[in-house]
């Protein structure tokens, strides 16, 4: 027992050293698999209350990018408007508009922080969308702030669709460019070329069917792959993301019970 | 310099992290993490096991504003770990380090070693933790290398700079 406390003793700063590091590790491992913690992260109110003001300071030298894209914005709300007369889309699909306070870009795993939080109902799982395509899934929401897991990091994965055939393809970003990404589980038997238009599938309740992501810029197919090599040119613009759109299923939780329900 | 002086400048570096540093797009590849600079600098006065809670602390308040729970403050408490023990290993004068460490305290060649081994070990175990996988370990050592460059070069700049 003396010997033990003495040990104890020698070796107390390595033991506190080995503790704190293992309580860290701990979080890594914690936030990477569920951050539920928004206290934590910059959807805590202070921090992105900060973000905030600096992003503001920011605006004011992108207005007229911003415009630009406002107007972009606008004609697509048009041609919903359109579409909604002929009854094409799903009237269950809310759309919540919501500003970009904070993102980053350059790094493998990029976030992005949305002026909205559970006051607004946003929930954790939600789509991300803005006018030119798809931006990325909700991942920690706090009460006035959610942080947001765009296309550009290299744990999302987007269920895809073509849309000159249906065929299903997985969308994942590599770490390195943020205006391209690449398909996965295309099978070699299929024929791509540069041009073709990729959509959401509509197989998960995150995102409806058949909002934008990108277009095919290359595709490569060694002798012996079974898998086709596919680069695709994003359709969002993160460099410049400002305007956002927070879909809101009404039909995710019934859709997700269902599928529950079979496991 | 007392910890008052320490508390104020650890504040103004954390600002120019955040709104300077941490906004730096140079080549996809440069993450300065300066404020490293604050754990460097402090004298070795408090017990080893309170330094290593302050390198959590700092690591933690970091990692709130990167949206990486778990990595700055992991990093951190290595580095604060390690101190003590390259100290000892660079200079003999234990009476010296109840002054802050700087180029000033400790001279220009030791301070240089020491702050080049912790700036790459901790510049290292931030790259590693946040690609979380070997796949990347190319671009996490470019990463590492380019940012450790110019985190050492700012530290040194303040050092001839405002500590003289």
């Amino acid at each position: 027992m003396q010997t033990l406390l003495k040990i104890l003793q020698r070796y107390s700063n390595f033991l506190v050293f080995l503790i704190l590091e293992v309580a860290a590790f701990l979080l890594i491992v914690y936030h990477n698999a569920a951050p539920r913690s928004h206290v934590l992260s910059s959807a805590n109110a202070f921090i992105a209350w900060q973000y905030e003001q600096e992003s503001e300071v920011r605006g004011y030298f992108s207005l007229r990018q911003t415009n630009e894209q406002l107007a972009a914005e606008n004609a697509v709300l048009r041609n919903q408007i359109e579409s909604m007369k002929s009854g094409e889309i799903a009237p269950n699909v809310h759309y919540m508009p919501a500003q970009v306070v904070q993102m980053t870009t350059d790094e493998l795993h990029n976030y992005l922080t949305i002026n909205r939080g559970s006051k607004d109902s946003v929930v954790r799982g939600q789509g991300v969308r803005n006018a030119e395509g798809v931006v990325g899934i909700v991942r920690t929401v706090g009460p006035h702030y959610s942080v947001v897991l765009p296309i550009i990091n290299t744990h999302t994965h987007i269920s895809c669709r073509f849309t000159k055939n249906d065929y299903i393809a997985t969308l994942v970003w590599d770490g390195k460019d943020t205006r391209y990404a690449n398909l996965t589980d295309v099978a070699a038997h299929m024929v791509i070329n540069a041009g073709d238009t990729i959509v959401t599938s509509g197989l998960s309740p995150v995102f409806p069917e058949g909002i934008p992501v990108g277009i095919v810029e290359s595709s490569r197919l060694q002798a012996g792959d079974s898998y086709h090599t596919i680069r695709v040119r994003l359709n969002t613009d993160f460099k410049r993301l400002k305007h956002v759109e927070v879909i809101q299923n009404r039909s995710k939780n019934e859709l997700e019970e269902l599928q529950y329900g079979l496991d | 310099m007392d910890w008052t002086k320490q508390l104020i400048r650890y504040i103004i570096v954390m600002v120019l992290q955040v709104l300077l540093f941490n906004q730096l797009q140079l080549w996809g590849v440069c993450h300065p993490y300066v404020y490293l600079l604050c754990l460097l600098m402090m004298p070795i006065t408090l017990p080893h096991i309170a330094d290593m809670f302050i390198g959590a602390a700092v690591g933690l308040v970091m990692d709130m504003f990167c949206n990486s729970l778990g990595i700055h403050t992991a990093s951190c408490i290595l580095v604060m770990f390690i101190r003590p023990y390259l100290l000892a290993a660079f200079i003999n004068e234990k009476d010296r380090l109840n002054e802050q460490i700087s180029v000033r305290t400790i001279g220009f060649e030791a301070f240089i070693k020491y702050a080049v081994i912790l700036v790459l070990v901790h510049h290292l175990a931030i790259f590693m933790l946040a690609a979380w996988s070997w796949s990347h370990i190319g671009f996490v050592l470019a990463e590492t290398v380019v940012s450790s460059t110019l985190t050492i070069l700012l530290i040194l700049g303040y050092n001839l700079l405002f500590d003289r």
